[in-house]
This record gives structure tokens, C-alpha cells and sequence, in this order.
């Protein structure tokens, strides 16, 4: 274990000069190596991830990442997740709760279990190369078990039309990684309910997600098995030149650095733990979350309002960084005419507080001490429109 | 133009480099001394950010050639007013195609403003890179800084050699 760990930081440490040097690099001088990650923990992975990204150099050197997780909601780097997931039911989904993470690399929303394998291509950015990555990974399928996935023009893997695997990406320099899900028996229960939303009115230019129908390879063949798919995937990319997709069989395979059990700890991974705690915190989960504004309209009830025509409440709060920065109220004239007492004290002093269930509980304790039903009417809706997400 | 030819010549490319930097360091001083204009040049970096200067503010985008890389830009991360940065650092993302790339600052200094039309029609860095689809500007706190990075012909040489 401490050569292991002693060989990681070395690597750390020449990268810093190799980077320094800008020779073009010839195929036949990169190795591959095949890293499976020991934790089943989405924090830990990102994590993990995200410290070879910046601390390995991948020049002479690529590498792939197979790694699982304990159930989870996956968010784009900028993505609201009040319109992603379905937050308020997370933690109730399965036994332990399904975590929110949100990833470094772009693009939508996806949902892990042990049933999905996630695979990340680690290269330089110059040899950054989805359509390889997928490649190799439809390669590996057709050969073990005859099955033959398509790769659409937004780099998604299909079958029968439906996905059942989904791409991002960060680019940075020197380095890139391309990471994706394979869905194999993934739980679809859970991922329907943690990823179902209703339209609740958030308007946002955070990046969306594309829906679409998904399939389990399972469903096609039951043979299939994530843990035999570590294998499966680990040699078809070993085995595979590494700029071009041609193979190179075993004799190629045999030239690389192989698999490779990682446990991604402080020990192994100087600097991870703090890595991980920034991935788990509010401030990236949620404070991170684009600029948005969500509205609602409430009917008012007849006994609050004096005249005959029906009219709205309408409650439009602006949320950045996380945190209410603004909330708007349009009462209807009736509503004010009969004694609404326009006490908007409790709506000011949302302001500033997390969205949403600091917020809500700072108006759940002054809900308490309104006299007015008009009053308490109008708390009452600001207070749905946060529960609703 | 003999100069080029020769460089094409040296197949060693650390040679290569270290005479590219030469020629390069030459052109900045000849250009300095001789283009009372040069300030409003757009500089490049190796990493395909632009930055034009005026004074000691300097504005800051990504070239033709990043935003025909990236694709539909469909989201964009700026720095915040007041953020410090130094030359090389993580500043931004811009996301395309389920792709994000992080922005470099091609210049140390503060960050005194950003593009906020860029933030709600990111598409801008697509149509107009040079101009409406700038990112952010920046108070320079090295102008000396500015003669590591390149001038509009000494990149446009740079992405002949980028190509394969």
C-alpha cells in the first residue's frame, strides 16, 4: 500500500515537469492503465476523479476509471437541481436516502445505482476523444455478448432506440475526461420517482436535461452483469490503440499497465478528503445553482375577498447562489380592500436565506405569530411555492 | 517570410520552440516601438483566449477558432466583479454539447466587469466572439505580462501548427 501511495505522488510530481515539455506524442508511447475505484460513494468518486484530473499527467499516459455507486442523483456543473430531481423525496427513496451530487463536467441529470457502470477516459486535452471512448465501449459489448449498441449524433449509446447510457465532459488544460453511465439493471423505479418533476414554475437558463427513454442492457440480455463488465470494458480498452480505434489484441493489452485496484483515501490521494468535503457541501450542491426565478399563482378562497371577481395571488421569488434574493407578491385588489394587512415583514425576511428549507423553516416559526387569515393566507402560499420543489 | 521558412525547416520542435519564441520576442519589441496602436491589438494565448487592452483594462474572450471547437455554447460561467486572478487561472466554463471548458485569464489582474449579456444569451460567443460575445474585463496588474502572449499573425502561424 505505501508503494502504491509513494507511486501516485511521484507521478504527481513529474507531471508538473513533464508538462513543462510539449513534444508531440506518438501513439505507440502511450500506456494504458485501468483504475477501479473501491468506493461506492458518489462524493468519494467525484472526488477521486477530480484529483487525477489535476494531479496525474496523462500525456504518455491514459487512463479509465470504472466506478459504481450507491443510489444517487448526478446534476450537470449548470444544472438546478430544484428542476432536475425530485429533492424533496430523495432522501426517502431507498433505505439509506438517494444522494444529490453535483459533477464538475456539463450536460443533464442522471441517476446511479449498482446496476449502472460509470466509466471516465482520462487523456490529454489535445487527445480528447468522445466518438473513441464510445467506440470502445460498443466494441466491448459486441464482443462478449453480440449485442449492438448505436452512438447517436449527441454521443448517447442506444438500443432499440433507447438510451441506455449518457455522456459528459470537462475540458481543461493540459487535461480531459469524458465520462458516461451504461445502464445494466438499474433500479427504474427508483430513477422515474428521484428524477420525477412536475412543471413548478422555475424559469432559469441553467443548462436542461433531455429526456429520454431508457433500457436496461439486462432487458435485453440477461447474462449481462456490472461486475463482469469491468472486465469486459477493461480489456477491450486495453487491448485497443490508443489514438485510433484498432485492435491490438492481447499482444497490446499485455504491453499496458493493466487494471488496477484504487481506494480512494487520504492516504493514497493527499488532498481528496478536502476534494470530496467542497463536493458534498451546500455551497457547491446548491449554492452553485444558475440564477433562477420561480412563480405561482394562488386562487383566492371567497371568504378572504370582498368582491365577486375571482382573482389571483401571485408569488414570483428571484433565487441566486442559492439564496432568496428577492420576492414578489401581486395581491389582488379584493384581497387588499378586505383588511389584508400587507404585512410583509415575513416575506422580507426570507431574503437571504437558503432556498428552500432554511427559508421554509423561518416561515414556519413566523406563521405561528399572525393574527390576520389574510396574512396567514398569503405566508401559506410563499410556503408552497418552496415545498412544491 | 525567411524567417518562417527557416522555422518550418528545424523538424526538432523544442529547437522549433525556442526560435518561435525568438522571432516572437523580436516582433513584440518591433511592435512596441514602432505601432503607436499596438494597445488596441488583440493578443492570444496558446489556449485560444483573446485579450485587447486599452489603458490598464484589458477585455477578454475566446477566438474564432475555441468557439468553432466548443459548438453551440449553451451556457456561460463568468468570474465575479473583484475577483483577482492570476495569468493561467481556472476563471469560467463555457458549456457546449454536454462538454464544459474551463476559461483561462490570459492576464493576471482584477476582474472590474463581466459580459452579462453573454451570461443570458450565451449563443453571443457563437455569432460574435470578437465582439458583442466578449466575457469579461480586467484590470491588468502586470503589463508585462502581455509579451508572452501572441499577436493576430503570430497566431494565426500558431494554428497551422495546431492542425494535423
Amino acid at each position: 500500500m505505501a508503494l502504491v501511495h509513494r507511486k501516485f505522488v511521484m507521478s504527481a510530481i513529474l507531471s508538473r515537469f513533464a508538462r513543462a515539455y510539449s513534444t508531440p506524442v506518438q501513439e505507440k508511447d502511450i500506456r494504458k492503465s485501468v483504475f477501479i475505484s473501491q468506493s461506492k460513494d458518489i462524493f468519494t468518486n467525484l472526488a477521486l476523479e477530480d484529483w487525477l484530473y489535476k494531479n496525474l499527467d496523462f500525456t504518455n499516459h491514459h487512463v479509465l476509471m470504472l466506478w459504481q455507486n450507491d443510489p444517487c442523483v448526478v446534476i450537470g456543473r449548470h444544472q438546478n437541481p430544484w428542476l432536475e430531481a425530485n429533492v424533496p423525496a430523495l432522501g426517502a427513496l431507498t433505505d439509506q436516502g438517494v444522494a444529490l451530487a453535483r459533477r464538475n463536467s456539463g450536460g443533464g441529470t442522471v441517476f446511479h445505482d449498482q446496476g449502472n457502470l460509470n466509466m471516465t477516459f482520462f487523456t490529454s486535452r489535445n487527445h480528447y476523444n468522445r466518438r473513441y471512448n464510445l467506440e470502445v465501449i460498443t466494441r466491448a459489448i459486441f464482443r462478449e455478448y453480440g449485442l449492438k449498441l448505436e452512438i447517436t449524433p449527441r454521443d448517447d449509446l442506444t438500443l432499440r432506440n433507447c438510451k441506455v447510457s449518457g455522456t459528459a465532459a470537462k475540458l481543461g488544460r493540459p487535461s480531459a475526461y469524458h465520462h458516461c453511465t451504461l445502464l445494466v439493471n438499474t433500479n427504474k423505479v427508483h430513477l422515474s420517482e428521484a428524477l420525477q418533476k412536475s412543471d413548478v414554475g422555475i424559469e432559469t437558463n441553467a443548462t436542461k436535461s433531455t429526456k429520454s427513454k431508457i433500457l436496461n442492457l439486462c432487458e435485453e440480455n440477461p447474462k449481462i452483469k456490472v461486475p463482469a463488465l469491468y472486465k469486459v470494458v477493461g480489456w477491450e480498452y486495453l487491448r485497443t490503440h490508443a489514438l485510433s480505434v484498432k485492435d491490438g489484441g492481447m499482444e497490446l493489452a499485455n504491453q499496458q499497465k493493466g487494471f488496477q485496484m484504487v481506494n480512494p483515501t487520504e492516504k493514497w490521494f493527499p488532498g481528496i478528503e478536502e476534494i470530496r468535503d467542497n463536493l458534498q457541501g451546500w455551497q457547491w450542491r446548491f449554492g452553485k445553482t444558475p440564477k433562477f426565478t420561480i412563480s405561482r399563482s394562488f386562487t383566492v378562497p371567497e371568504h378572504l375577498i370582498s368582491q365577486d371577481v375571482p382573482d389571483d395571488l401571485k408569488v414570483t421569488m428571484v433565487v441566486e447562489g442559492g439564496k432568496i434574493s428577492d420576492v414578489n407578491l401581486y395581491v389582488p385588489p379584493g384581497l387588499v380592500a378586505n383588511g389584508f394587512s400587507g404585512n410583509v415583514n415575513v416575506i422580507t425576511s426570507l431574503i437571504g436565506h437558503k432556498f428552500s428549507e432554511e427559508a421554509l423553516d423561518n416561515l414556519e416559526w413566523s406563521l405561528g405569530a399572525l393574527g390576520s387569515d389574510k396574512d396567514k393566507f398569503v405566508t401559506d402560499c410563499v410556503k408552497q411555492v418552496m415545498q412544491s420543489v | 517570410m525567411v524567417i518562417h521558412r527557416f522555422v518550418r525547416c528545424v523538424n526538432n520542435s523544442t529547437a522549433r520552440q525556442l526560435i518561435f519564441n525568438q522571432c516572437r520576442k523580436h516582433a513584440i519589441n518591433r511592435s512596441i516601438f514602432t505601432t503607436p496602436s499596438f494597445w488596441a491589438e488583440r493578443l492570444y494565448t496558446d489556449k485560444h483566449e483573446w485579450v485587447e487592452v486599452d489603458g490598464k483594462t484589458g477585455k477578454v474572450g475566446i477566438s474564432q477558432y475555441a468557439q468553432e471547437a466548443l459548438g453551440d455554447v449553451v451556457y456561460a460561467q463568468l468570474p465575479d466583479v473583484d475577483t483577482v486572478l492570476k495569468q493561467k487561472d481556472e476563471c469560467g466554463a463555457l458549456e457546449s454539447v454536454k462538454a464544459a471548458s474551463e476559461v483561462y485569464s490570459p492576464i493576471s489582474g482584477k476582474v472590474v466587469e463581466k459580459n452579462t449579456s453573454v451570461e443570458e444569451t450565451p449563443s453571443l460567443i457563437n455569432s460574435s466572439c470578437y465582439d458583442k460575445g466578449w466575457l469579461f474585463k480586467i484590470e491588468l496588474s502586470d503589463t508585462g505580462e502581455l509579451k508572452s502572449l501572441m499577436t493576430e499573425t503570430q497566431y494565426n502561424e500558431y494554428l497551422k501548427t495546431q492542425e494535423h
